[in-house]
């Protein structure tokens, strides 16, 4: 799960070392992928909401 | 030698780039508003920003280039990925972004906020006019181009200000939070004055706002910034920036002279001033589509000298102007022009080019019919 959260990050920041990307292509499944990918993504959405509201507050 | 032929010319480039005078020239006005300071200094600082990117990035590229180029047995590096390296170039330029996003978010929040302003000013545009109206004061005005017809067509040397002149300009109090509220009788306009930092679109139906608080007194010009029709480039913008005792005291005059209309519709008019009147207002308003000789420029703009079905009914006459036709390039008449207006001009129609129907229109009937 964790390891998923990581990939996940690497993928938002846009690097992922080559090592860790085979482990995720061979070991991983990719449900997993995208269901932490998409909580993730609200996740970010919401604290994007938050920091504006707070800046024009 | 080659070499100090290059600093030379780099050193020169830079000197000129420094200089005030070019500066002005090329550079966004720096303005007088705060507003337009920041956005000024926002603008250098992240040019300067761009500047230095661009040394960094070009000077390691030319010198990679340069420094281990094949003919001195250079080999290319053969790996594939290197995630420090990647880190740092994603990491870097997020950085700078948001450095640069943060001052000029504080800037966007003082340009929206119209909040508390001592004065109101409704600006309408229309094809191809600006019209000002301040709210609460009973004091309204178009501003129509000031350059004459001859300038334009090539007979007339250009004055200083070519087509950045008009009759009336807009009069604004120095020193006071003065709220903009910009909307359009026809198409999008957008009213843009450089040295205000305002650039703003007028859009039927729609009542945008901006605001200025103007430092020091002057003229400042700009124009129509939207392409907007035939007479986009005749429409341009004149502010006259005033301390506020002069500016009361020009309010004060508008009022008495609005008054002084006013009185004017109840009366009878002599064909004689509706025509001096009347010539007036057709120079600045319809001449540049009906032209000066009213010949017009059919088939869009219909001539006026001669057109007998106008002449043979004056009401069709003044509910075309008054009303506008639908479906053509003809605008209502009845929210730029008032009702004295609208009567001399209609009967300088009526009378001038060899139209001799010998009819006074009056402006008290424009004005009952108006009423209806
Ligand atoms: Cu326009």
């Amino acid at each position: 799960m964790w390891k998923t959260v990581k990939s996940v990050l690497a993928a938002f920041f846009g690097v992922q070392r080559e090592a860790q990307r085979r482990e995720d292509f061979t070991s991983g499944k990719p449900i997993s992928f995208i269901l932490v990918g998409i909580l993730m993504g609200i996740i970010l959405v919401l604290i994007l909401i938050v920091v504006a509201m707070t800046a024009a507050g | 030698m080659r070499k100090r032929h290059v600093w030379m010319t780099a050193g020169m480039l830079l000197a000129a780039l420094s200089s005030h005078t070019l500066a002005a020239e090329w550079n966004m006005p720096i303005g007088v508003t705060d507003v337009s300071r920041e956005i000024y200094s926002l603008h250098m600082t992240i040019f300067w920003i761009c500047v230095v990117i661009g040394v960094v990035v070009f000077g390691a590229m030319f010198y990679s280039l340069f420094r281990y180029r094949r003919s001195k047995g250079a080999e290319a590096a053969h790996f594939h990925e290197h995630t420090m390296v990647e880190v740092i170039w994603t990491a870097v330029p997020l950085l700078i972004l948001v450095g640069m996003a943060i001052p000029a978010t504080a800037t966007l929040k003082k340009m929206y906020d119209a909040s508390e302003a001592d004065l109101d000013v409704m600006i309408t545009g229309q094809q191809w006019r600006w019209h000002y109206s301040y709210l609460g004061e009973d004091v309204e005005f178009t501003s129509n181009l000031g350059t004459p017809r001859e300038q334009i067509t090539g007979d007339g040397e250009r004055s200083e200000h070519y087509l950045l002149e008009v009759d009336e300009p807009l009069v604004l109090p120095v020193g006071k939070k003065v709220r903009l509220l910009l909307t359009s009788d026809d198409v999008i306009h957008s009213w843009w004055v450089p040295d205000l930092a305002v650039k703003q679109d007028a859009v039927p139906s729609f009542v945008n706002e901006n605001w200025v608080r103007i430092n020091e007194p002057g003229i400042y010009r700009g124009q129509c910034a939207e392409l907007c029709g035939k007479d986009h480039a005749f429409m341009p913008v004149v502010v006259e920036a005033v301390e506020p005792e002069a500016f009361e005291a020009w309010l004060a005059e508008r009022k008495a002279a609005a008054e002084a209309e006013a009185s004017g519709v109840d009366r009878e008019w002599a064909l004689d001033e509706l025509m001096e009147r009347g010539e007036q207002v057709y120079g600045s308003i319809c001449a540049s589509c009906h032209q000066p000789d009213g010949s017009g420029l059919p088939p869009s703009f219909p001539a006026l000298a001669g057109n007998q079905a106008l002449m043979d009914d004056s009401a069709l006459h003044i509910d075309t102007v008054v009303n506008g036709v639908a479906g053509t390039a003809m605008p209502a008449f009845s929210t730029t022009l008032n009702p004295v207006e609208l009567a001399a001009v209609i009967t300088y129609e009526r009378n001038a080019w060899g139209n001799d129907t010998g009819e006074a229109i009056q402006p008290a009937d424009i004005a009952e019919m108006m009423a209806e």
